[in-house]
């Protein structure tokens, strides 16, 4: 097998009412839930997607996070060949549960289309993929605990195989107003900015 | 390109409970939409489906399943027609080569846990059914009853699964991982996929008409089918029949909407691209297609648009739904085509596009409406799912 090398573009961290892009707060505000923060920051960052409104809590974590590192490296003239490959703990589990307790009582229930929709993970991906029309690979991947060696294996062959240009890979966890998203970019393209960093180190700072 | 060999096949649908049932039905303008019967729903006199005229207790019976059994209707659909797949590829000894199987599945057992979702937590004696829910249950059930120790796996893309379940397939025995897999699927009706649909507002309260001016929707079928795939040193050493090979497949993103195509077809355009990419064949190369053809307004407007943008400056070759006799069965609906595409290159047929009257409006595009007798080396099945999951594959003569 050949050397499989690949370097960090750019990443990106949202949680505890703050986004940090390649290492530096953008935004951050006092404690609010996550309705309201995921709000505050698509209006501070002008994002222009009203679908953005009608997207499950996990799906606009995940938005969020992409829509930041994604913008400054799509086009809608060219095929952007940019795989996605993200994981979590809970699944969609947070919507899982607010649509069971839609069905529950057997005499006043309402299973609402729309928010059975989101009650797959990989929704979150198809979001992002028709925000930034990626018709590329895609994968969810639910796992215990963050796991920086298998996100950075898949992403690995994924290049190698010359399945994807670069990827998109991280951990989009939501679950009771508990929530973290660590996204970053990945390509071949020689990058020394992150040359001491590992996805793990990102991570965990 | 050779393609990878197809040795049995297993069917069961609205049509028939055997390979030969439904051959005849198709040649024979025999359909299977009626009225339901086996589930109890408010929306029975409105909707048509396309049902397997047996009771879970005869389904039951024809497997010898013993009492204290959990199967759902689909785990037990699923196991007659890969059972029969099986028996059709002269398989004796199911765990003589690597062997594994590939089941594709929406509906699992959502249909045990519909019916007793409200008492089961009174009724310790229920929980058995809900413990089948996982759509992964069904492929387990069926390695179970077929005595299967090899790799076991399940594929849930809504109405392309089992395209996908035959191309995993097909790319693990092409990779030298398996000698030979058995790939396929199985959904059976169930509240949820009707209401579901219901709610979406793309069930027809008529026949459907695929590709016509006038569709108003599809109408849900249940059916499983299996294949038999196996590796050129398996077939050259048994000196197996070959029924037809897979020799193309290719899977795209559509990237529009969870739960409907986009207009001009791009998903469906680029899993057929891909999949001719894969098989070294070109679009006129084609004898027959089996298009996706649900009957809603939406997959038949993008599906038709792909076809044209594939086949730009020549002629589309004949084509049709078999979706008329079946009506769509989902997760299993690109299994049942693949049986019926090689029954087509097997038998030098087209099967027609019953129902069609008017075309559509946006498009010069007419199916195939009589049976039509002639040669066919390859064949182009196409499946499409919610999600923007779209597949192609490609079949052809030995």
């Amino acid at each position: 097998m050949t050397q499989n090398i690949s370097y960090i573009q750019s990443y990106i961290t949202i949680q505890n009412n703050e986004i940090v892009l390649n290492g530096t707060s953008v935004f951050k505000i006092e404690p609010t839930d996550f309705a309201d923060f995921s709000k505050q920051a698509y209006r501070n960052f002008e994002m222009q997607y009203p679908k953005f409104f009608k997207m499950d809590a996990l799906s606009k974590l995940a938005f969020l996070g992409s829509e930041l590192l994604l913008s400054p490296i799509t086009s809608t003239e060219q095929e952007n060949n940019i795989a996605l490959v993200l994981a979590n703990k809970s699944s969609s589990l947070d919507t899982d549960v607010k649509y069971q307790e839609s069905i529950s009582d057997k005499e006043n229930y309402y299973p609402s289309p729309a928010v059975f929709v989101y009650t797959l993970p990989n929704i979150c991906l198809g979001e992002i993929s028709i925000r930034h029309q990626l018709k590329s690979e895609n994968s969810f991947f639910i796992f215990d605990a963050f796991n920086a060696e298998f996100l950075s294996n898949y992403s690995g062959i994924l290049l190698n195989t010359n399945k994807a240009d670069s990827v998109l890979c991280g951990w989009v966890e939501f679950f009771n107003e508990s929530y973290k998203a660590f996204l970053c970019i990945i390509s071949a393209d020689e990058n020394t900015k992150y040359k001491n960093e590992t996805i793990n180190t990102l991570y965990n700072k | 390109m050779k393609g990878v060999a197809i040795t049995g096949m297993g069917i069961i649908s609205a049509i028939g409970n055997s390979v030969e049932e439904n051959y005849i039905s198709l040649t024979e303008n025999k359909i299977g939409i009626s009225r339901i019967q086996n589930i109890s729903t408010v929306h029975a006199d409105i909707i048509k489906v396309g049902e397997i005229k047996k009771t879970n207790e005869e389904l039951i019976d024809e497997l010898k399943l013993n009492e204290n059994n959990n199967f759902s209707r689909t785990a037990m659909i699923g196991t007659l027609a890969a059972k029969q797949a099986v028996e059709n590829a002269g398989i004796t000894d199911i765990n003589e080569f690597r062997t594994g199987l590939i089941s594709a599945t929406s509906v699992g057992g959502m249909d045990m846990t519909e019916r007793h979702y409200y008492d089961y937590f009174e009724k310790p004696e229920l929980v058995k059914y809900i413990t089948c829910h996982d759509g992964g249950d069904v492929a387990e059930k069926i390695a179970e009853e077929l005595g299967l120790k090899g790799m076991v796996t399940t594929i849930s893309t809504a109405c392309s699964s089992a395209a996908n379940s035959i191309m995993l397939g097909a790319r693990l025995i092409k990779t030298g991982k398996l000698d030979r897999v058995i790939v396929g699927g199985a959904d059976a009706l169930a509240k949820f996929t009707i209401n579901g649909f219901k709610t979406l507002m793309i069930l027809s309260d008529d026949y459907n008409k695929p590709f016509d001016n006038t569709r108003k929707g599809l109408n849900l079928g249940e059916a499983a089918a299996f294949l038999v795939l196996e590796s050129d040193e398996i077939v050259e050493k048994q000196n197996k029949k070959v029924l037809a090979r897979v020799s193309g497949y290719g899977n795209a993103n559509d990237a529009f909407h969870q739960t409907a195509s986009s207009e001009n077809g791009d998903g469906a355009y680029l899993a057929m691209k891909k999949a001719f990419d894969v098989s070294g064949l070109k679009p006129s190369e084609i004898d027959y297609i089996n298009v996706h053809g649900t009957a809603t307004p939406n997959n038949d407007l993008s599906e038709g648009r792909a076809l044209l943008r594939i086949y730009e400056n020549e002629k589309v070759p004949d084509f049709s739904s078999t979706k008329p006799f079946t009506g769509h069965t989902l997760a299993a609906a690109a299994a049942i085509e693949a049986v019926y595409s090689v029954l087509a290159i097997q038998n030098n047929v087209v099967y027609p596009n019953l129902n069609f009257e008017v075309p559509m409006e946006e498009f010069d595009l007419k199916p195939q409406t009589t049976l039509k007798n002639k040669n066919i080396e390859h064949v182009l099945s196409n499946s499409f799912g919610f999600g923007g999951n779209c597949s192609t594959l490609i079949f052809s003569k030995s």
